[in-house]
């Protein structure tokens, strides 16, 4: 039973942190739209935009990354 | 009710990931089938199912008491990381940088790996089967049932979510009981690739309503999200596999 729970804990950790960076950098990337739109005053649209664009950017990189390294 | 274009993305995404899952517990199902027949493996199978409509009947209601930007935000977070995760995997593996997932091979393994855990544990193998199933069922489930509430909570879209899961699952069901072997044909890794995509634009779309933001156009950018969604796997499969082989 421990076994599972165990399992059970790591399948969902592991559904949100494919890799530990890009979790952290999707993470960041929220926060940072989150300040500009609500502290800084930044047009909500342009907040979107940076959110999306940023996300895309992300992905690339990760995967990039992830390819030099060999596959890890 | 959202929109005709939330419905059939909700739907498709559904549909499409509960099939990736579906054909990974099954997998494992039959190896557990193989080993000691049937009835171990089918009453793993429902508990695991009845542990996981416990689940969801237990969650389902709460999530009515959380406001609806919180529920979004954080919905939408999640499901950014989560397809966000399938689309890098199946970049990686579009791109030969990492192997595909070979479910004839799976299988192998898990029937090599319950007759070792039989003979290591000294326990029956009935029982080392229907737990195995079990297992299988409630992890590969989980998974279905975060992307059946993610994409269909914020919307009020669960019921058809849920149908496109059922239906996922359904389908997989009827095919191996026909072919009675790992369904190794089933091209796992576009499907994998294809619902990165969709949870992916799911992901900007909400976290972007739960900060706020309302998208140009309301449900029809998920069309746009998807589309460089896509164009950005396509390109970084395309770089991933140039520098493999520079690094190799």
């Amino acid at each position: 039973m421990n076994t599972m729970l165990k399992d059970l804990v790591s399948e969902l950790i592991g559904m949100f942190v494919a890799e530990k960076q890009l979790t952290l950098t999707v993470l960041a990337l929220v926060a940072l739209t989150g300040l500009l739109v609500d502290v800084a005053g930044l047009d909500e649209l342009v907040g979107g935009a940076i959110l999306l664009f940023g996300s895309l950017t992300l992905l690339v990189a990760s995967v990039c990354r992830a390819a030099r390294a060999g596959g890890s | 009710m959202g929109s005709w274009s939330a419905i059939a993305t909700a739907v498709t995404a559904a549909f499409l990931a509960s099939m990736v899952e579906a054909v990974e517990a099954f997998t494992i199902v039959l190896a557990a089938a193989t080993l000691r027949g049937w009835r171990p493996a089918a009453l793993g199978t429902t508990a695991g199912l009845g542990l996981l409509a416990g689940i969801v009947l237990l969650l389902g209601p709460l999530l009515d008491r959380v406001p609806i930007h919180l529920l979004q935000l954080t919905i939408g977070i999640l499901l950014l990381l989560f397809g966000m995760g399938w689309l890098r995997k199946a970049a990686l593996r579009a791109a030969g940088v990492i192997p595909l997932h070979d479910e004839e091979a799976i299988f192998s393994a898990e029937a090599a790996e319950l007759d070792e855990q039989a003979c290591r544990r000294q326990k029956s193998l009935h029982w080392v089967a229907g737990i195995t199933a079990l297992k299988a069922v409630l992890l590969e489930g989980l998974e279905v049932v975060f992307i059946v509430i993610a994409v269909g909570a914020g919307r009020g879209l669960l019921i058809p979510a849920s149908l496109g899961a059922l239906a996922a699952c359904a389908a997989v069901l009827a095919v191996g009981a026909v072919v009675h072997r790992p369904l190794s044909r089933v091209p796992e890794n576009m499907l994998k690739f294809g619902v990165g995509i969709m949870l992916s634009a799911f992901g900007v779309f909400w976290t972007g309503e739960g900060l706020g933001v309302a998208w140009p156009g309301q449900d029809l950018a998920l069309l746009l999200f998807a589309a460089l969604f896509l164009g950005a796997g396509l390109i970084s499969s395309v770089f991933a596999r140039k520098l493999s082989v520079e690094f190799a």
